[in-house]
């Protein structure tokens, strides 16, 4: 704030009326620390330098009361005798007043000043100072022909319901007071005495309409009184004209009920009466609540984290699902090849596989690791001399049909890739979908006198085979059909016999629809045993669950699984690769199945 | 009361106090408090004990502490209380009290003697430094309590029969305007300033234990029993009998001089000695005065965890420092682990020590059983409430650490619940609580329309006092 000053002292500029004013502001800040450390040593005060002291000196301006002023002889107090408005019996008691003098000023409002009290008789004041504590509670009442009429009960007479109503007056509702002073005998107490008095407490006794008393609980107070009380209000005030607060008012008194406090009370008092042990275990449990809880959230924070961290391959997949995403092979599969891809753009964004990488699941990699440009290079070259004796071959000599038989040549529209054996391709069609229709197959072939190992499995022979496989598919279809309707029909029999009608109509619907039936049904019915299997294989390749296809689905998900892998590898590699590829498929096609096992088993 | 000056009048609404000179009377099994109402401690304390001697010519009675001191022969040292805290010996009680009013508080007082209109009658001579009030003093005023109300207390299981003899004599005998009965439980809770809580009050000849709820005390919850300070003193002494070497324990009456000796050796001293010797009753008042001392200085309650029998908390009392004692004639000792046994037998019946002629004392009389039944007896809604506001009261409550073992013991019992101690720090609060709670009550002006007035009383006869004092 000194700057406007500074500057225009450095102008040389005139103060002006400004300056005058700061420099009274000055002198007043500059007295009010003196002020201020009144009472500490001028040394110690020096001190403080100009900051202001490190502790807030509280400044007590009134140390000292003021010196009271004389204000002539000493007042007089007279005990002055008053009466309580609230009392009835003019109780007179005495307490210090002011001597009322000439003077007008009295403090007190409410006694007026007497100018000469002591020679008169005795003044005496009213006091109603405390009239305002003088409370008297509202109590229903009732005349004694609307008790008759409305209020009677079984369980209360007539002297205990107005004994109940004098203790709640008396103990002003407060039922914890009320309960625990509630002691009726069963003449009242003022009856009683009366009747000591007069001598004759048997012939007391003897009137009384009444049963002894017997113990009321705070419940039961409550419900009498509630219950007088509500159907008072609905006397003097029908339900219609209440208002708002007088309806709640009735309702809260007429829907009491003592059960259900009671009850309350009961758990109230239990959950009171818990032992530490209980408590502890209380305070245990949620205090390991509380624990896991922020365990958990803690945990579900850093998970968000490392997924964040590593950019996670399928980021379009449901990322809250976690890992419940990879729970099917197919899913796996992905992961496998997107991993897999990634990993080889970083080794070849490193500079060319100079050694084996860290996920090494490639087989190429494991084949070639003394892999040099030349092996490439000459891989390469086999396989273009390869295609180019392919391509040289075919056209060149056509034959007939008969040398076509003899030599057993036969034309493909599409090649499938490698070598396979004719019996490999028999067994294959043995196989079925399911165990159960496998071991089927194998049965009814055994029953046809088909060897387990067809000797020279010829093309020709294979057809046949294949036919027959598929006739003995349909007969084995037609058998289940079979059992079916002859089951259903059995039922709906049993279930006609039962209705104690004709059997006929039955049997002939069972068989009409079995014709009919047979193509259709074959398949659902094929398909609901083996229904999850089927399932599984097409979607997710995870054939556990159902007993009845574990096997088959799995030995089917194994070939699946390596098809697949070798199916989505193939276009993303390079054409070297390739190559490679294809030599080693070459190289290791007789023993396919056992590459794959323990690619599998490594995997 | 020093805010009041001659130049100003309190505020009318400063306080709800309208001060009537009332006079509070706080009568207990040990001492007879009483005082004016408004004041913040009774200005008269007295020994509820007297002396009896017993001559021809009749009974002589010795009433205040500067009287009953002095060995004399023949005299007998009585009390009136019997000894479940009702009053036994009504005449007595009477005179004592009225000794214990008239001897501070209606006698020439200091103040300003002529308004206050007591000096009007016969005088009666200098009572304030009276050794001996006879009866003839006291029969030639004309009633003691003329000019002031009384607002007396009473413990929460009084009989009809003793509230009514307590009015009787107050409106005859002493002539009080007006006159209230409150019980001791709810005028501790005031003192507090609590209108509701439990009030465990450990005097010298009883513990009670009281639930307040509003001013009102629950009297299906109240709870007595025997173990208090008497009971205490009482332990001490068998500890001192049983001890090996047994613990001489000599009042001071009986020594002359003493010379300093080492710890447990026997005493040095020069006894005194009496040609008809004080009687039994005597110089068992005066140990009762050692074993008070000792009870203020030497002896500690186990705070828990858990009872002084329990586990290794034994080996843990013994491992604490001691406290030396030392005897009127000079005999001391440091005592260890002996001073925890003396009150423990306020918590665990168990613990207590026993002979012949002192049985063990029955569990349900045990501190936390008597709270366990009074909060059993009240409402089930308003029990945490209470358990907030358990107010401690009584001389033998100043017993080392006995708060921290009620709060320990309090807590087990209820884990559930919030409960709180309320025990005034200051000695005197804890002492003469119902006698301040009495104090304030009756300097408010709110309460001068309860009081029972005289014209009342001469209408409805002493049963009145149970209608109004509930
Ligand atoms: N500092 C103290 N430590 C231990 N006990 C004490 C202490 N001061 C007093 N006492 C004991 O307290 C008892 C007196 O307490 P209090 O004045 O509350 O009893 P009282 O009200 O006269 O008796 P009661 O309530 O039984 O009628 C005596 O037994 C006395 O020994
Ligand atoms: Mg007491």
């Amino acid at each position: 704030m000194a700057s406007g000053r500074d500057v225009r002292d450095m102008l040389g500029l005139p103060m002006g009326g400004d300056g005058q004013k700061s420099a009274v502001q000055k002198r007043a800040k500059a007295a009010a620390p003196v002020r201020r450390i009144q009472g500490v040593a001028r040394e110690v005060a020096a001190l403080y330098g100009e900051r202001p002291p490190p502790v807030a000196v509280y400044e007590e301006k009134k140390a000292y009361r003021a010196k009271r002023q004389n204000q002539g002889p000493a007042k007089k107090w007279v005990q002055q005798p008053f009466v309580n408005q609230a009392r009835s019996d003019g109780l007179v008691l005495k307490h210090w007043r002011r001597k009322p003098t000439t003077a007008p000023p009295v403090q007190d409002g409410e006694d007026t000043p007497m100018e000469d009290g002591e020679s008169a008789e005795p003044y005496i004041e009213n006091s109603a100072d405390f009239l305002k504590y003088s409370i008297q509670v509202d109590l229903p009442t009732f005349t004694d022909e609307e008790y008759d009429a409305y209020l009677r009960s079984d369980d209360w007479s007539r002297e205990e319901t107005d004994y109940l109503f004098e203790v709640v007056r008396d103990y002003s509702y407060r039922w914890a007071v009320i309960w625990d002073r509630y002691d009726y005998q069963p003449a009242n107490r003022s009856h009683l005495t009366q009747e000591t008095v007069n001598g004759d407490a048997s012939q007391a006794l003897a009137a009384l309409p009444f049963a002894p008393p017997k113990q009321r609980t705070v419940e039961d107070l409550k419900a009498r009184f509630y219950h007088i009380s509500a159907k008072l209000m609905k006397l003097r005030i029908p339900e219609m004209q209440m208002d708002a607060e007088q309806y709640t008012l009735y309702e809260t008194l007429s829907k009491f009920n003592p059960e259900l406090e009671g009850n309350r009370k009961l758990l109230a008092a239990a959950l009171m009466n818990r032992s530490m042990d209980e408590v502890k275990e209380e305070e245990f449990l949620l205090a390991e609540l509380q624990r896991i809880n922020m365990a958990a959230n803690r945990l579900d924070a850093e998970r968000e984290e490392l997924r964040a961290r590593l950019e996670h391959p399928s980021a379009n997949q449901q990322v809250s699902a976690g890992l419940a995403s990879f729970t099917s092979s197919q899913a796996l599969q992905a992961l496998f090849s997107q991993l897999f891809a990634q990993d080889r753009s970083k080794k070849r964004a490193s500079g060319g596989g100079t050694g084996p990488s860290r996920i090494s699941l490639n087989t190429n990699d494991l084949i070639q690791t003394p892999s040099s440009a030349n092996a490439q290079l000459s891989a390469a070259a086999r396989r273009q001399s390869m295609a180019t004796n392919q391509s040289a071959q075919t056209p060149i000599r056509t034959l007939s049909p008969q040398q076509e038989y003899r030599y057993n040549v036969s034309t493909h529209d599409r090649l499938t890739s490698g070598v396979t054996f004719g019996s490999d391709k028999l067994l294959k069609m043995r196989q079925a979908k399911s165990n159960v229709q496998t071991q089927k197959i194998a049965a009814a072939l055994a029953e046809l006198g088909v060897p387990d190992v067809v000797p020279l499995p010829t093309s020709k022979v294979a057809d046949v085979f294949e036919q027959l496989i598929g006739r003995v598919g349909k007969l084995l279809d037609v058998r289940k059909v079979r059992e079916k309707e002859e089951g259903e029909s059995r039922v709906l029999a049993q279930m006609k016999e039962r209705r104690g009608s004709s059997t006929q109509g039955g049997e002939s619907g069972a068989t009409s629809v079995e014709p009919q039936a047979k193509h259709e049904i074959p398949d659902s019915a094929e398909q609901t045993p083996g229904l999850d299997g089927d399932e599984d294989n097409d979607e997710d390749g995870d054939g556990d669950g159902d007993g009845d296809g574990d096997g088959d689905a799995e030995g089917e998900e194994d070939d699946e699984d390596a098809e697949g892998e070798e199916d989505s590898r193939v276009p993303s590699e390079t054409v070297s690769r390739a190559a490679s590829t294809a030599h080693k498929r070459s190289a290791s096609v007789l023993s396919q199945g056992s590459v794959q096992s323990s690619k599998r088993a490594r995997k | 009361m020093n805010t009041l000056n001659s130049s100003s009048a309190p505020a009318a609404g400063e306080y709800a106090g309208d001060e009537v000179a009332a006079i509070v009377l706080d009568p207990g099994y040990s001492t007879i408090r009483a005082g004016f109402a408004g004041e913040d401690v009774p200005k008269s304390v007295c020994p509820s004990f007297y002396g009896q001697i017993d001559s021809d010519s009749g009974s002589q009675y010795l009433f205040g502490e500067n009287a009953i001191h002095t060995p004399s022969s023949n005299l007998q040292i009585k009390n009136y209380w019997g000894s479940d805290g009702i009053v036994e010996d009504w005449d007595t009680a009477a005179k004592v009290w009225e000794y214990a009013i008239t001897s501070r508080l209606t006698g020439a007082r200091a103040g300003d003697p002529a308004k206050n209109g007591l000096n009007d009658g016969p005088k009666e001579n200098g009572n304030g430094d009276a050794m001996e009030v006879e009866m003839e003093t006291i029969e030639n005023q004309e009633k003691p309590l003329e000019e002031s109300p009384l607002l007396m207390t009473e413990p929460g299981w009084n009989p009809t029969k003793a509230r009514e003899k307590a009015i009787e004599i107050a409106m005859e005998e002493w002539g009080t305007p007006a006159f209230y009965l409150q019980k001791t439980g709810v005028l501790a809770a005031f003192a507090s300033g609590k209108a509701s809580g439990i009030i465990i009050d450990v005097g010298a000849s009883h513990t009670s234990v009281t639930p307040v709820l509003d001013g009102m005390v629950l009297k299906k919850g109240v709870q007595k029993s025997p173990l208090a300070g008497n009971f205490v003193s009482n332990q001490i002494r068998l500890g001192f009998k049983q001890s090996q070497p047994e613990i001489p324990l000599t009042p001071h009456y009986l020594v002359k001089s003493k010379t300093p000796v080492d710890a447990g050796t026997p005493a040095q001293a020069i006894y005194k000695t009496f040609n008809i010797p004080p009687t039994d009753s005597f110089r068992h008042y005066q140990e009762e005065r050692v074993l008070t001392e000792y009870k203020e200085s030497v002896v500690e309650i186990w705070p828990g965890p858990g009872r002084l029998s329990n586990g290794t908390n034994d080996e843990i009392a013994k491992s604490m420092p001691g406290r030396p004692f030392e005897m009127p004639d000079g005999w001391n000792q440091v005592f260890g682990v002996d001073r925890f046994r003396a009150a423990e037998g306020l918590f665990d019946a168990s613990a207590a020590i026993t002979d012949d002629a002192n049985p063990r004392p029955k569990d349900e009389h045990t501190l936390p059983r008597l709270v366990q039944a009074a909060v059993q007896q009240v409402d089930a809604d308003q029990r945490p409430l209470l358990l907030q506001n358990i107010v401690v009261t009584g001389g033998s409550t100043l017993l080392y650490k006995l708060g921290d073992r009620l709060n320990y013991e309090i807590n087990a019992l209820y884990p559930s619940t919030r409960n709180k101690l309320i025990a005034p720090g200051p000695v005197v609060e804890r002492k003469y609580a119902a006698w301040i709670g009495g104090s304030i009550l009756a300097s408010l002006g709110s309460f001068h329309q309860l009081w029972i007035s005289k014209k009342e009383y001469e209408e409805h006869g002493a049963n009145i006092v149970e209608k109004r004092c509930r």
